[in-house]
């Protein structure tokens, strides 16, 4: 694929989850109330939730400042520019001439930098207390991620994502014990990533990734809330970027084209329903515990890097 | 002019600024300019000779023949000197821009003296890294280390900052008798001090394993690695805010220059083992010291414990290239280095930007202690703004220049872990892990700085009515945030010209490093970045919700603004904003382990604090032993003496012409014999 060809499938692939975020949380407010044996909302919900906010007059309290203000905005831009770096319905990174997985992983911290900082900013007790645990999570989280992906950049010997969707893609490296520990690690790590339970209630407001919104009103918090569904079809995306990119297209075409969109939608969707059963058949845990279910993923990731080295 | 002698005339005005501000020590006003100034500019003049090396120009070595058994004065500044060269002079130029407003906090207080050290140190860190004879290495070594101590006791009316020096002094100099020792032994089997000599050495292999263990433990208590780092938390926050940004910012680098001296230059990196320690105590201190960072709550001390995770990471990329060196991978080797060079430029930035924030703040507050801050950003918006940018590159977001260096530090690991070596594939992915820990604990600590003192409510009523900080003292900061965000932006432009510095230390051929945008790990298989199309992305897309905003109708909306934050629907007060010390408390519950170390430390450290005690009161009773023996008896024989000559000045005018004939006499006589 040609240069200018990669660069439109980019931004397309932006547009695409732009739309689709909302679509996919919806999907699993749906799934939860049907597991709770509610009737709940409406799949598209969530566009009228947020053209409805969109609308609404903005309150800002008396301390926040420019971050705050920023904030929003500065999350929506950096999960599209992640969302045109990872390869969704191509093989290839779009603009893998951005930045490889490394850069990947640092820009998920800008947007968890700026909403723990905007959290405190707001001199809310909520907000202070959701950026401090938003902060600790990535501790957690972060190194388990890292170590799933260096193994299967390890196994691709390189660490620019499109050429390691290149080579699982085309079979490159095999499916073995490695692999599939490193898919089970990252699975968990995107699992708290997107602020599931066990250490998140996502519809109540004092808590993790929605603590730093408490103070948000109007168009800010539409924009910082879509941003947000925006990060999880993101983080998901690149789960199955590196280890799912079946279905994705290796050279232009329009058909291709068509069946990559639909095959990444359903693998996405899959993955929804998967996150959904797990958020609703689990108890929740107290957040100081958030520790010992993070090692047994970080041991995961470890284990998988274990079979690595002894495969070789 | 050859750029050595331009460095030399560097060092001359900085004396020269030195001694004048010492005799300008009664007019503090003008003393506080002329150290500032001349600082200033010798400091410039240093870049550009530093520059004309970094850019390709030749440098000859400049030899002033001594008269004494040590050898002669040999000053040589090849690309690794001139790199540190450059950021030492580029760093004090923008701190002696800041000082000469700052010091105005300190008037009264003897400013000329302060002044007198400041140009020394300056000097004598240019010295350190351009000398190339072991002994006056010591020496220049030795000269850095006192005036460092005088500047960081200079507050002496504070206990604390007292025992700290003695702490300093103490640590520091059981570093330079490893380091002397480890020169010794290169004496013993050369008969040569010279830097040139130590390079051709024929050396057994133990002897090099002894040399590169007394170096590199003589040389990282300099540094800070742990569990040597004790002292550097004390003694950074306690000396006046710009002479700690040259501390943490480029004194503690030039023990890395010793390291990087002493084991590849010299040693050719010996054996792996010698990397795998070195990334060992690099991981450990980098680990720790962001962790302790995190609790602390005194601002300056943050910054220092954050100088030791720092210092790790350069540590950790510097392993990474002795490995590869010691095991004939060049490739390796200059990635290594390439990545520690590359962090230790962006280290002294933004820790300089950091600390020279910290001292405005101080400056206004008159408090180190976070929990007194918040809501500074309102009343101080460009030192706020400024310390955003120095947080965001500690932080290693990107598009900042800590984002490239860490960046750059990842690769390196991923090249070892593909590599042959079975320890670098077994280690180095880990290391990776430490990293990206290291990382995630970095952002969190700085958030907690920059939130506590510049976000959120007042919590002191200093901090309601700080102001913003003098103007001088602001340009310099924004001139730290200016080229850290060139360093980052720029990295396609850098990282070529570090490369060649990392290239000619691994002795591998010039590698590539950097195409159009985009830099890369020696090969662009491997991995690509952008830095600069990375930044224009992100801006340009921020467009997409401001126009989501437009055409779903937000901006009608409006906004209200000036209420408090929700409660619950209870009445909003400060102290329900949460505090520094309350945002790092889940960590402390959760990572336990990591604090460990510090409560096995406090006993030795302990001990040396009681040492220190005991010494005082020991001097303290040898007072009066010294005054019985020797003052008294010295006061009363000036008394007495002092009584009889009394007995010639009888006031009468005669009298005295009578001396004076009875001197000439004495004199003609004595002429004529």
């Amino acid at each position: 694929m040609n240069m200018s060809s990669l660069v439109w499938i980019g931004l397309f692939q932006a547009l695409l989850v732009l739309l689709a975020a909302p679509l996919f949380s919806g999907f699993s407010r749906v799934l939860r109330a049907k597991m709770h044996s509610r009737r709940g909302p409406s799949i598209f919900q969530n566009y009228r939730d947020l053209s409805k906010l969109v609308r609404r007059q903005e309150v800002i309290s008396d301390q926040a400042g420019w971050i705050f203000r920023i904030t929003p905005y500065l999350v929506m831009a950096a999960m599209l520019l992640t969302a045109m770096i990872i390869p969704m319905i191509t093989v290839q990174s779009p603009f893998g001439m951005v930045g490889d997985m490394i850069a990947v992983i640092y820009l998920f911290a800008l947007p968890r930098f700026f909403i723990s900082l905007s959290g405190l900013e707001s001199g809310s007790t909520f907000g202070g207390i959701g950026a401090r645990r938003e902060m600790l999570v990535s501790v957690l989280v972060e190194p388990i991620i890292l170590l799933a992906l260096f193994v299967m950049a390890l196994l691709a010997g390189t660490t620019n994502l499109g050429d390691i969707t290149t080579k699982v893609a085309s079979g490159g490296i095999p499916y073995y014990s490695a692999v599939w520990l490193g898919m089970l690690a990252f699975a968990f790590a995107a699992f708290i990533e997107m602020g599931k339970l066990p250490f998140d209630l996502s519809e109540a407001e004092q808590e993790l990734q929605e603590g730093p919104l408490s103070e948000y009103s109007g168009r800010s918090l539409a924009i910082l809330k879509w941003g947000i569904y925006l990060k999880q079809v993101v983080i998901v995306s690149l789960f199955l970027a590196v280890f799912l990119p079946f279905g994705s297209m290796a050279s232009l075409s329009l058909p291709g084209l068509i069946l990559a969109i639909f095959v990444f939608l359903l693998k996405a969707t899959l993955f929804y329903f998967l996150v959904a059963l797990f958020e609703n058949t689990m108890a929740r845990v107290q957040f100081l515990k958030v520790s010992t279910v993070t090692w047994v993923a970080l041991g995961a990731a470890m284990l998988s890097f274990v079979f690595y080295l002894s495969s070789f | 002019m050859d750029p050595i002698q331009l460095l030399l005339f560097v060092v001359a005005l900085d004396c020269i600024g030195a001694i004048a501000s010492l005799f300008l020590n009664g007019r503090e006003d003008i003393a506080r300019l002329i150290s500032g100034v001349t600082g200033g500019v010798a400091s410039l003049v240093g870049v550009f000779s530093a520059g004309l090396v970094l850019f390709g120009g030749v440098s000859q070595p400049l030899i002033i023949p001594g008269p004494n058994p040590f050898g002669s004065l040999i000053f040589q500044m090849d690309s690794l000197s001139a790199c540190i060269v450059c950021i030492i002079c580029l760093l004090s130029a923008v701190t002696s821009l800041f000082s000469i407003p700052y010091l105005k906090e300190y008037s009264g207080r003897g400013v000329g003296t302060a002044g007198f050290f400041y140009n020394l140190f300056i000097a004598s860190m240019i010295l350190v890294v351009t000398v190339a004879n072991a002994f006056y290495f010591l020496l220049f070594w030795e000269l850095m280390t006192l005036t460092s101590y005088f500047l960081v006791i200079f507050e002496q009316d504070k206990e604390e900052n007292v025992k700290a020096g003695y702490l300093y002094m103490l640590m520091a100099h059981a570093g330079t008798a490893l380091i002397m020792l480890a020169f010794i032994i290169f004496f013993i089997n050369t008969g040569s001090f010279n830097f040139s000599d130590f390079h051709q050495a024929q050396l057994s292999l133990p002897t090099r394993n002894l040399i590169f263990l007394l170096a590199f433990f003589g040389f990282g208590i300099k540094a800070g690695i742990v569990p040597f780092h004790i002292w550097l938390p004390r003694a950074h926050p306690a000396a006046p805010s710009h002479v700690s940004a040259l501390l943490s910012g480029v004194m503690i680098k030039t023990a890395i220059y010793g390291i990087i001296r002493v084991s590849i230059d010299f040693l050719g990196s010996g054996s792996s083992w010698w990397g795998i320690l070195v990334l060992t105590f690099g991981a450990i201190s980098a680990l720790l010291g962001v962790s302790y960072a995190l609790v602390e709550r005194d601002i300056k001390r943050l910054l220092a414990y954050s100088s030791v995770e720092n210092i790790g990471i350069i540590l950790m990329g510097t392993g990474v290239g002795m490995i590869g060196i010691a095991t004939q991978h060049p490739v390796l080797g200059t990635l290594g280095l390439l990545a520690a060079l590359y962090h230790l430029v962006n280290h002294a930035f933004f820790k300089g930007l950091l600390f020279l924030g910290s001292g405005s703040i101080v400056y206004r507050m008159q408090t180190k202690n976070m929990n007194a801050m918040g809501g500074l950003a309102g009343r101080m918006p460009w030192t706020g703004l400024a310390f955003l940018f120095g947080v965001l590159a500690v932080s290693a977001i990107p598009p900042f220049n800590g984002f490239v260096s860490e960046w750059f530090t990842f690769q390196a690991f991923f090249t070892a872990a593909s590599s042959t070596l079975l320890v670098c594939k077994i280690f180095a992915p880990l290391f990776a892990v430490v990293l990206s820990i290291t990382g995630a604990f970095a952002a969190m600590c700085f958030i907690k700085a920059y939130g506590s003192t510049f976000t959120g409510p007042a919590r002191s009523p200093a901090a309601r009515e700080a102001q913003e900080a003098p103007p001088v003292m602001v340009i310099s900061m924004v001139v730290l945030a200016v080229i850290i965000v060139a360093l980052g932006l720029g990295a396609p432009v850098v990282t070529p010209l570090i490369g060649n510095v990392a290239a000619s230390l691994s002795s591998a051929t010039q590698m590539n490093t950097a195409v159009g945008a985009q830099v890369f790990p020696l090969s662009t298989a491997q991995a690509v970045l952008s830095p600069p199309l990375m930044a224009i992305l992100l801006v340009g897309l921020l467009i997409i919700p401001i126009l989501i905003v437009a055409i779903l109708g937000g901006s009608r909306a409006g906004q209200r603004r000036g209420v408090d934050p929700w409660t619950c629907g209870y009445v909003y007060t400060d102290q329900m904003s949460v505090s520094a010390s309350s945002f790092d408390q889940p960590v402390l519950s959760t990572f336990r382990f990591l604090f460990i170390l510090r409560v096995l430390i406090k006993k030795p450290l302990d001990a040396i604090a009681s040492l220190s005690g005991r010494i005082t009161s020991i001097i303290l009773s040898a007072e009066p032993i010294i005054e019985n023996m020797v003052t008294r008896p010295l006061e009363r024989a000036v008394e007495y003496l002092g009584e009889h000559i009394r007995m010639l000045q009888m006031g009468d005018i005669r009298i005295y012409c009578l001396y004076i004939i009875l001197t000439l006499a004495i004199l003609l006589i004595a002429g004529i014999r």
